[in-house]
């Protein structure tokens, strides 16, 4: 009988030799970490969350961010902005993710990873030999240098101006953004690791004078604590925005009721106006360009809008009348022109003389803000220093060591996450400049960097397994979204706007387990291996296995490459065989 | 060769019912052939089917045209199908009626009633609505045909009916007395043999 | 023991006594009592077997396929449709020379939607390397399926049991079924000559280049050859354990017969009926009865049908183009041989159409009285006024 059937296994043909492209496993960048101002692996923080891995996932965070509760509150996402699923149904709700699996951890108690990025020796590497640094400002930026400082092995002392630490988080952002527990609940992980914080100390001249005798190294991060001037006839009837909500979180309340005009269009002007309804004042926003140019979070301006603010649009204020009676507002009408901004605004200029006039009890300004004193400004133009993307670091020539410029003082953006970033540059900066010597800086930082941006990874800084991701970004088209079915972003409770305005009580509410773990579940892991095993069950020649991790028998892999189309997540890529 | 055509509509156990009186003569000792006529299957809607009977192997398989006997489960039926197609002077009509009809309803047959509704509600055989007929029927047939014998249409039932056999074999045994043919109106409370 | 059973479920008996293994199989009018009862039996634990449960008949031939090849006894059934979606995987199944045995119920392939008897289904099979067996009545089937498992683990090559729909797989009649014992020492235990093992493994059914595909080819038409040799020991066995045989062809009263009325399926048997009634009025008529179809035992027909005068073909089938598909086959059988009856092809009972004594009586009257066979199939009883709906001329 003949049949056809052989007793030979496959294998004497290897079909290896026909190959002329080679698949490999090549995990990239996730759009989001790009976007990410300290390049957290969100890819792999939502992986680990939708497995339920929650202190994992905030191991994962931990390396790139000391603040996950903090900043899944005040963090404006620029994450999920980019998020690729964004292009199939709606973008992976990043921000509640990161706020759950961080109020879990300060619930829980979870206790910092050790050793941090996963290698014994490069801790105890770092246990002898560590410098003293001393930090200006107890801010977003300062507690950052210091924990990634002290995570390296070195001593640090801040010193903040004002009675707690926290800086704008502590000051500038109301409870019902940033619970109080919250934040202490952070910054005492810090605290803990053996920073010390000495408050109602500012960093003064004589203090940089003499700051060699104890200290190796300097930081500044005193952040941007003053309000800028409007510059018209009445401006001195003007209440301080930025001063305003200090008090407010000091404990005083200093408004009176009736109405009020709020000038500016940032998250500053949005707090003070949601701020004053909760104490029974009517706001009016008073903003010189449109609505879809304020500078404000939009998502904080439509629930500043739903608590019953008022937008005035394209009107500057020119003088303020009046007393304690009442102010009158003078207002000049602005009109659009084709230009825009740098930043994509439109560019407004007076529309002839046409003004009006408003009636209001009180005008807070809230147009921006500077150093609270100028010798903390960066230098310019001066010699020895090195300007990075978030800091400037100058060999100081009076203080005779190294000094940091971070925070507001030299971030391309002025938010908590660009303050962190900047912060974790600085750690990483001196630790190079202590061990390598300034010179090896950029080379060394510039190997940190996460994808394209200018976001720097510490476990990638610390040799951690995330060096060898690969700084190609994931674009949509390279996912196969065969594998994604369609399924609805999770929300997160949210307060009525009837009971906003009534308290200070936190606005947006948590995930539940559940919807953390279905939220997470949405995300396509962009560029990141999720052991789905697709490559393995697809690949028609047997010629993948895993022995530990997996691996390509290049004897057998005929390079067709259906692995790499099958992988959901462009984890794989294929390359051309040297010749 | 006897030939049998039922008449009944989808649901009413038409096709069981020539089963059952198959395998009861087979009991008997008859040769037998029984198939439905399939047609689109649906609750409600005509059905037939055909019995044959012999006392050796039955070689013709094709329909049955000119039966000796017809069954009509559903006297319904008679205003839309002739039930007398074919059928054989002489030959019976067993109807599932309450009452005889008229005399001369049927010209050349013998006709039959059994009110086998009654008693299949009566034995709690299907509902009010669709009472399971069928066992009351071959019951009430195996009367007028002096044949199969109650004991081997008893033991069919009990092997062919899923549920409720002994009230099935209730049911054939109260049809097999109360099934009226003309000039004998009421047969009740006659002993049967077998 | 004798019992009133369904066509159907004679072939369910057959399988259940045939100690099949695994079974595969999706539902179709009129198969579906034979599958149905057999879920059934292996639900309740009276069959010791795997039924796989599949979305179409293709995966359950492809089921089967895969269990045979791991050396194990298997049965699946189907009709109409859903042999013609088997299609491809009957080759792969005697190409591979795995001995399944199928249960196929002749039924009519729409449009116009049909379910009820019609052989074209099983005859447009024919060139797929399985045997076939056609049955006319419910003794027959049983006896026929369980010849099936040895004719086909004897000659590797899987065998189609082919029955009337309705007239034969919804006819209840007497069946006589053995007991188990006696099956048992008729089909004892599959040894399988090809077997998978997950311990030795090897590959089935891979590429065949040029070099070797013709002689592949050929191997299955020497083992086509040798199944009449296969199917008498097979009988001469069943015989000896049931003292039933049935023949590859059967001849009734056929010896000194002018006119034989040829056929398969359950007109053979009205056909006995009415060969009986014209012998008693004179006429010098028989029946073939066509139970082999593949492989095609030419020369035993021409043996038992040579010496007519006329051979008179009855189609329950139809190839357009060409005519009635036994016709075509008798003819062909007889081309070669000395003596070659005209053969006159009759198309009847289509698509459930009846095949009447009155049917048959026509057509022997036909051939009687022409001359010679028309050059196209005659068909018997169409209706000019059926369907006028249908008409778009």
């Amino acid at each position: 009988m003949r049949i056809s059937r052989s007793n030979v296994s496959t294998e004497i043909n290897k079909t290896g030799s026909w190959r002329f492209v080679r698949p490999g496993y090549d995990e990239k960048t996730a759009p989001c970490s790009n976007a990410c101002p300290v390049g957290q692996d969100i890819a792999r923080i939502e992986m680990l969350m939708g497995q339920g891995m929650f202190p994992a996932a905030w191991e994962t965070i931990l390396r790139e961010n000391p603040f996950p509760a903090v900043c899944g509150r005040v963090c404006f996402h620029p994450c999920e902005r980019v998020c690729n699923r964004g292009e199939m149904d709606s973008a992976v709700g990043i921000h509640h993710l990161e706020r759950f699996v961080g109020d879990l951890a300060i619930e829980r108690a979870y206790a910092l990873p050790h050793p941090f990025y996963g290698d014994e020796a490069e801790t105890d590497r770092r246990a002898t030999g560590g410098k003293t640094v001393a930090i200006g400002g107890a801010g977003p930026a300062g507690l950052a240098a210091a924990y990634f400082l002290a995570r390296l092995g070195h001593t640090c002392d801040i010193y903040e101006a004002d009675s707690e630490p926290g800086g704008v988080l502590r000051w500038g952002i109301p409870w019902y953004r940033l619970p109080e527990d919250v934040l202490k609940a952070e910054i005492s992980r810090i605290v803990d690791m053996g920073v010390k914080i000495y408050c109602q100390k500012p960093i003064t001249r004589d203090f940089m004078a003499r700051a060699r005798e104890q200290y190796d190294a300097v930081f500044l991060g005193c952040g941007y604590g003053r309000s800028l001037p409007l510059w018209i006839p009445g401006e001195e009837k003007v209440l301080n925005g930025l001063a305003y909500l200090h008090d407010i979180r000091g404990g005083d309340n200093t408004c009176t009721g009736g109405r009020a005009a709020v000038i500016g269009g940032g998250n500053t002007a949005i707090d003070v106006a949601r701020s004053l309804t909760r104490l029974g004042v009517e706001p009016i926003l008073v903003y010189r360009r449109r609505r879809q140019d304020m500078p404000a979070f939009d998502h904080e301006v439509e629930m500043a809008l739903a608590e019953g603010v008022q937008l005035m649009p394209l009107v500057a204020p020119v003088r303020i009348d009046g007393g304690d009676g009442g102010m009158v507002l003078t207002l000049q009408r602005m009109r659009t022109t084709r230009m825009e901004t740098a930043g994509g605004r439109c560019r407004v200029e007076p529309d002839g003389d046409r003004t009006e006039t408003l009636m209001v009890d009180q005008v807070y300004s809230a147009i921006g803000a500077e150093p609270g004193e100028n010798w903390l400004f960066p230098p310019e133009h001066q010699p020895g220093q090195l300007r990075m993307s978030h800091c400037i670091l100058w060999e100081h020539p009076d203080a005779r060591l190294p000094v940091v410029f971070g925070g507001d003082l030299t971030t391309p953006v002025k938010s908590v996450t660009d303050a962190v970033a900047s912060g974790k540059q600085a750690a990483m900066a001196l630790d190079t400049r202590f061990r390598h010597g300034g010179k090896a800086i950029p080379e060394r930082l510039g190997a940190c960097r996460v994808g394209d941006g200018t976001a720097l990874s510490m476990e990638i800084y610390l040799s951690g397994r995330r060096k060898t991701r690969n700084p190609a970004i994931v674009p949509f088209s390279a996912l196969n979204t065969d594998y994604f079915a369609p399924a609805e972003r999770q929300a997160p409770p949210v307060l009525s706007p009837e009971t906003r305005c009534g308290s200070f009580e936190e606005v947006e509410g948590a995930y539940g387990r559940d919807a953390a773990v279905q939220e997470a579940s949405r995300c396509f892991n962009c560029g990141i291996c999720n052991d789905c095993d697709n490559c393995r069950l697809f690949c028609p020649e047997v010629a993948i296995y895993i022995d530990g991790t997996r691996c390509i028998n290049l004897d057998y892999c005929k390079g067709c490459g259906i692995c790499v189309v099958e992988c959901p997540r462009n984890a794989m890529t294929l390359e051309e065989e040297a010749s | 060769m006897e030939e049998i055509r039922f008449h009944g509509r989808g649901g009413q156990g038409t096709v069981v019912a020539s089963i059952i009186l198959a395998k009861a003569f087979f009991k008997a000792g008859y040769y037998v052939q029984t198939f439905p006529v399939f047609g689109v299957e649906r609750r409600g809607a005509p059905v037939e089917a055909y019995l044959r009977l012999d006392h050796q192997k039955i070689r013709v398989r094709s329909n049955i045209y000119t039966p000796d006997h017809v069954l009509v489960q559903d006297t319904k039926l008679l205003a839309t199908v002739d039930v007398t197609r074919g059928l054989k002077p002489g030959g019976w009509i067993l109807l599932n009626a309450a009452a005889l009809p008229d005399a001369e309803a049927f010209p050349g047959f013998r006709v039959a009633a059994v009110d086998a509704a009654r008693i299949a509600v009566a034995h709690r055989l299907g509902t009010r609505t669709h009472p399971m007929i069928n066992t009351a029927m071959v019951g009430a047939f195996a009367r007028i045909l002096e044949a199969p014998p109650m004991a081997a249409l008893e033991e069919a039932i009990r092997q062919e009916v899923p549920v409720k056999q002994e009230e099935n074999v209730a049911a054939a045994k109260d049809a097999y007395m109360e099934v009226r043919v003309p000039g004998q109106e009421n047969r009740q409370g006659k002993t049967y043999e077998g | 023991m004798k019992e009133v059973v369904e066509g159907s479920h004679a072939v369910s008996e057959a399988v259940r006594l045939a100690r099949v293994q695994v079974m595969s199989a999706y539902p179709i009018t009129p198969q579906t009592h034979i599958v149905e009862a057999l879920s059934e039996y292996c639900a309740d634990g009276r069959m010791a077997a795997r039924f796989i449960c599949v979305e179409s008949e293709h995966s359950a031939m492809a089921a089967v396929i895969g269990a045979a090849s791991g050396g194990v006894r298997t049965f699946t059934a189907t009709s109409s449709h859903g042999l013609a979606l088997m299609h491809e995987l009957l080759h792969w199944a005697s190409a591979a020379r795995l001995p399944i045995v199928m249960a196929e119920v002749n039924r009519a392939l729409g449009p116009g939607w049909n379910i009820w008897m019609d052989q074209t289904d099983s005859l447009a099979q024919r060139d797929t390397g399985w045997i076939q067996l056609y049955c006319e009545d419910g003794q027959e089937v049983l006896d026929t399926t369980l010849l099936a498992f040895r004719l086909a683990e004897s000659a590797s090559l899987p065998v189609m049991v082919v029955l009337d729909a309705f007239f034969l797989s919804h006819t209840y009649e007497p069946v006589d079924i053995p007991d188990q014992a006696s099956v048992d020492r008729f089909l004892p235990a599959f040894q399988p000559r090809i077997q998978l093992d997950t311990q030795d493994p090897f590959a089935l059914s891979q590429m065949a280049p040029p070099g070797c595909y013709m002689e592949m080819r050929h191997d299955i038409e020497a083992g086509m050859r040798r199944i009449p040799e296969h199917y008498t020991a097979a009988e001469e066995a069943f015989a000896s354990v049931f003292g039933r045989r049935y023949g590859m062809l059967e001849a009734y009263r056929c010896e000194d017969a002018d006119i034989i009325l040829a056929m398969a399926g359950t007109a053979v048997s009205t056909s006995r009926q009415v060969v009986d009634d014209l012998r008693e009025r004179g006429e010098k008529v028989g029946v073939l009865k066509l139970r082999m179809f593949r492989p095609f035992p030419a020369a035993l027909l021409a043996s038992l049908a040579g010496d007519a005068r006329k051979i008179a073909v009855l189609d329950r089938n139809f190839c357009f183009g060409v005519g009635g598909i036994f016709a075509q086959e008798i003819r062909a059988a007889l081309y070669l041989m000395d003596s070659r009856p005209p053969v006159y092809s009759y198309i009847a009972g289509l698509g459930g159409r009846d095949v009447t004594p009155e049917t048959i009586e026509e057509i022997y009257v036909r051939t009687k009285q022409s001359e010679r066979p028309a050059p196209e199939s005659v068909w018997i009883g169409l209706d000019p006024a059926a369907c006028p709906v249908c008409r778009t001329d």
